[in-house]
């Protein structure tokens, strides 16, 4: 084969790397235009607000993705971090939100555990900790809200203090999508998960410790869940089985696939992630500004979050689409 | 088989007023800067055996590609039995007459044998249903039949995912001949001309032993009759035997079409890569000092695959195991390489008998092992070449606790060039790389430790063109020359009289022979005797 010389980037590739962004931006170019003072009237700060712990869920789901594994619950993680956050950031303070996350993170790594020990598929197992953590939010609630006692502004400043009108704690998740970036990217870690998402036979045979990655793929999951947990405390003060921060799975996955990441592993850009979030937390706020019905809103969502997957899953690679 | 009037068996004239079977018109196909094929015009005529050979990276894939309708030419026409066509997809390639057997298989692998035979073919398939339902019957007997023809004794019932490589790769061939006589029998029952068939084969011999190789080539003199064969291989003598005439290919472009005559392999070669005859094998200029044991297999065993096997490998040299498929010569480097078990004997390595084994605990140990089937065990086809060379030792492109970029990509690059890996890309996806180029970067993986005590090689050569086997020859006695071990498991008795310091024999899971090179010179007769 005759070589050109010139190292071009496929064009297939510009587009998954560009695809996000470039799907967020035309949203809020018709949101502007159809709302003219969305921009100036805060709108982009309600955006970041929302989309701040719909993009740490979705950084948790892309890490799993990555390695071909699903977490279905790490929604729930999210909130039982809120929960027991909320119980106990009054009476322990600052070691609260420590506390809670490290929990967490723990069950994530247990997910990670009975799945490389025992074999079962992630979708079975995690279906499994997603209805038990349930369960646990609702007996530790008693089905009621519950309200942090004292001791909210050591984190609720995450959401009050701002930089560029957006709340610092958007600009910390943003921080941890690069930092995952980078993690992915320039640590042997990070290379591993990305080779057992491509190929799992190749990576045990060429020596990579794969079970010891797939628990951490796991814990990851269950810490960034946790960041989520606690961002939902900062905003609403409050935690309960049904209110905020309690139908974060979807919008999670959604937001995931919608950033690049492949359903089938060893694909993650966390950085794409991020617009993904934006979007998805987007549509609701924009089509509630526009003046869209609620149940028009489901078919916007759907819609867009189409366009967004067509755009950028990586029909060279996969082939055959199922 | 021509008659004494000169007639083919099937009763038509040879040849002579018929319209060539194929012909390919300034073919041009390019993928981005790359062009795969350039300007390529050739001409096959009916009742002809036509050998293509080329490096991987010539361009015989895309081409091959082309000719089943997967890719369209960007320039160029495709003439089919007289008429021009455009196949937009593989099954017009079918209805126009052209078929092919793939080199990397096509079987549905979670179906039974039987099911994968009988589907696609029509006779067959005709009478395995009735009303609607399968005649389980009918179709195991079918198959069983088709199998018996190429001497296989595989059970029709077995799942494809059951079997290994090689018995996969006789399914694969079993139905492909059987199209082949399918497609004889309707052309000699009918009168009417349906145009000649062009049954492309691509590499289905590399998996082959040498008995399994002959009735392959029985049934292509047969198709022969009724057809056109386009034959791809990397076997030089093979393809001086089995062809009439050969085609090469180099960088995209036609560089040879002539008659077999009298060509020879060295030839050949040189055609192929350009460059002058291949070097041929030093005469092993190993010292008799008492080399270094670095692991020895002490009675290891393993129920129902292994029994009783012990042998010692020595720093520098070459153990080379031969076998046919289920002596079991690769179960047994899988449990000295961690990766499957073994439930009896000993493995000892620098003295230390190893307990609890591993992949891991080999790895750390110096041990190596290049798999057989890399796209499934040792490619991860969507990393980069770079990052796949530095996957089982990232030490070697570490700065502090991160990875470093610029040092992954200065090995990397190094590498490239001393395996002459094309393209020079070390950014790219290691599955866009040809499969010979695959398999050097795959080699190179293990080497960039340095240190590493035994590697055991499990069918090196396998789908690699003469251009590459060579290279990775060199690098395994360059290796030995620098003191490392090797454990070979060659695909051919030659390569094995080749590079083998010692030759062990198996046979249904025992070591039935020993050779010394250095004090015996045993012959392919010898070993196969005692391998069958």
């Amino acid at each position: 084969m005759k070589f050109g010389g010139i190292r071009s980037i496929r064009p297939e590739k510009l587009r998954i790397l560009l695809a996000p962004l470039a799907i967020f931006l035309c949203l809020l170019v018709v949101v502007s235009v159809a709302v003219p003072q969305f921009l100036h009237g805060g709108g982009p700060s309600i955006i970041a607000q929302q989309a701040t712990p719909i993009l740490l869920i979705a950084l948790a789901q892309c890490v799993v993705l990555q390695v071909s594994s699903i977490d279905l619950s790490n929604a729930s993680m999210a909130l039982l971090c809120a929960i027991l956050s909320a119980e106990t950031l009054g009476p322990l303070g600052i070691a609260s939100p420590c506390l809670c996350v490290g929990v967490v993170t723990l069950i994530g790594m247990l997910n990670g555990a009975v799945l490389t020990f025992t074999q079962i598929p992630s979708f079975a197992l995690t279906l499994g900790t997603l209805g038990i953590l349930q369960a646990a939010c609702l007996v530790i609630t008693g089905a009621n809200v519950v309200y942090v006692t004292s001791h909210l502004e050591l984190v609720s400043w995450l959401f009050h203090v701002q930089i560029l009108t957006l709340p610092i704690a958007f600009w910390l998740s943003v921080l941890c999508a690069v930092l995952l970036w980078a993690f992915i990217r320039f640590t042997a870690t990070g290379q591993g998960l990305m080779a057992i998402g491509f190929n799992e036979r190749a990576s045990i045979l060429s020596g990579l410790p794969v079970r010891r990655l797939k628990i951490t793929a796991f814990g990851l999951s269950g810490f960034l869940a946790g960041l989520a947990g606690l961002s939902v405390i900062a905003i609403s003060g409050a935690a309960s089985s049904y209110g905020l921060g309690s139908d974060l799975l979807v919008p999670g996955i959604a937001a995931a696939l919608a950033g690049g990441t492949a359903i089938t592993g060893g694909v993650c850009n966390p950085i794409n992630v991020v617009f993904g979030a934006l979007f998805v937390a987007l549509i609701p706020v924009g089509s509630a500004a526009i003046g869209v019905s609620t149940q028009a809103q489901s078919i916007v969502y759907g819609a867009v979050l189409i366009v967004a997957v067509a755009a950028t899953a990586s029909r060279s690679r996969t082939g055959i689409i199922k | 088989m021509t008659t004494a009037a000169g007639q083919t068996a099937s009763g038509r004239e040879p040849g002579a007023n018929r319209p060539p079977v194929l012909e390919l018109n300034g073919i041009t196909k390019s993928f981005g800067p790359l062009v795969a094929v350039d300007n390529l015009s050739l001409v096959i005529g009916p009742n002809e055996v036509v050998g293509l050979l080329g490096e991987n990276g010539a361009g015989k894939s895309t081409l091959l590609k082309i000719l089943t309708g997967v890719h369209q030419p960007d320039k160029g026409s495709i003439t089919v039995n007289g008429k021009k066509v455009t196949l937009r997809n593989p099954q017009e390639a079918n209805a126009a007459g052209i078929g092919i057997v793939h080199q990397e298989q096509s079987l549905f692998t979670n179906l039974s044998v039987a099911e994968n035979i009988v589907m696609g073919l029509s006779k067959q398939g005709a009478r395995s249903t009735r009303f609607g339902l399968y005649r389980w019957g009918q179709v195991n007997r079918d198959a069983a039949a088709i199998l018996a023809r190429i001497g296989s004794r595989i059970d029709p019932r077995t799942k494809m995912s059951d079997l290994s490589f090689a018995h996969r790769q006789m399914v694969e061939i079993g139905r492909t001949i059987e199209i082949a006589r399918e497609t004889t029998r309707a052309l000699d029952a009918s009168d009417a001309d349906h145009g000649t068939p062009l049954v492309i084969l691509d590499e289905p011999t590399s998996v082959l032993e040498r008995n399994e190789t002959e009735i392959l080539e029985r049934e292509i003199r047969k198709l022969k009759d009724v057809g056109s064969v386009i034959f791809v291989s990397h076997r030089l003598e093979e393809v001086l035997r089995i062809c009439d005439r050969l085609v090469v290919m180099r960088h995209g472009r036609l560089v040879a079409d002539r008659p077999v005559g009298n060509i020879t392999e060295d030839e050949l070669f040189e055609l192929m890569i350009g460059q002058g005859a291949r070097s041929q094998a030093p005469a092993s200029a190993k010292a008799d000092a008492p080399a270094k044991a670095v692991l020895t297999v002490d009675s290891l065993s393993r129920r129902h695959t292994f029994h009783d096997v012990s042998f010692t490998v020595f720093q520098g040299r070459v153990t080379a195991i031969v076998g046919t498929v289920g002596s079991g010569r690769e179960d047994v480097c899988r449990a000295i390489f961690g990766a499957e078990a073994f439930d009896g004997g000993t493995i000892t390595v620098d003295g230390a008998p190893v307990r609890g084994w591993s992949v891991r605990k080999a790895i750390a140990a110096g041990i190596g092992y290049l798999p057989s089937e890399r796209g499934v065990e040792s490619v991860v086809g969507g990393l980069s070449a770079a990052r796949n060379l530095t996957l089982t030792y990232p030490d070697k492109a570490r700065a502090g606790a991160l990875l470093s970029p610029a040092l992954r990509n200065r090995l990397a690059n190094l590498w490239f060039e001393r395996l002459d890996v094309r393209p020079r890309d070390i950014g790219l996806e290691l599955e866009r790389f040809s499969g010979g180029n695959q398999q050097k970067v795959a080699l190179a993986k293990w080497l960039i430790a340095g240190d590493l005590k035994v590697l055991i090689l499990d069918h090196p050569l396998r789908g690699l063109d003469p251009g590459a086997s060579a290279a990775v020859n060199e690098l395994i006695r360059e290796a030995c020359r620098g003191g490392a071990a090797f454990i070979l498991l060659a695909d051919t008795l030659e390569e094995a009289l080749d590079l083998g310091d010692e030759i062990l024999v198996m046979r249904d899971g025992c070591v039935t022979a020993r050779f010394d090179m250095a004090r015996e010179h045993p012959t392919s007769l010898d070993l196969l005797e005692k391998m069958v």
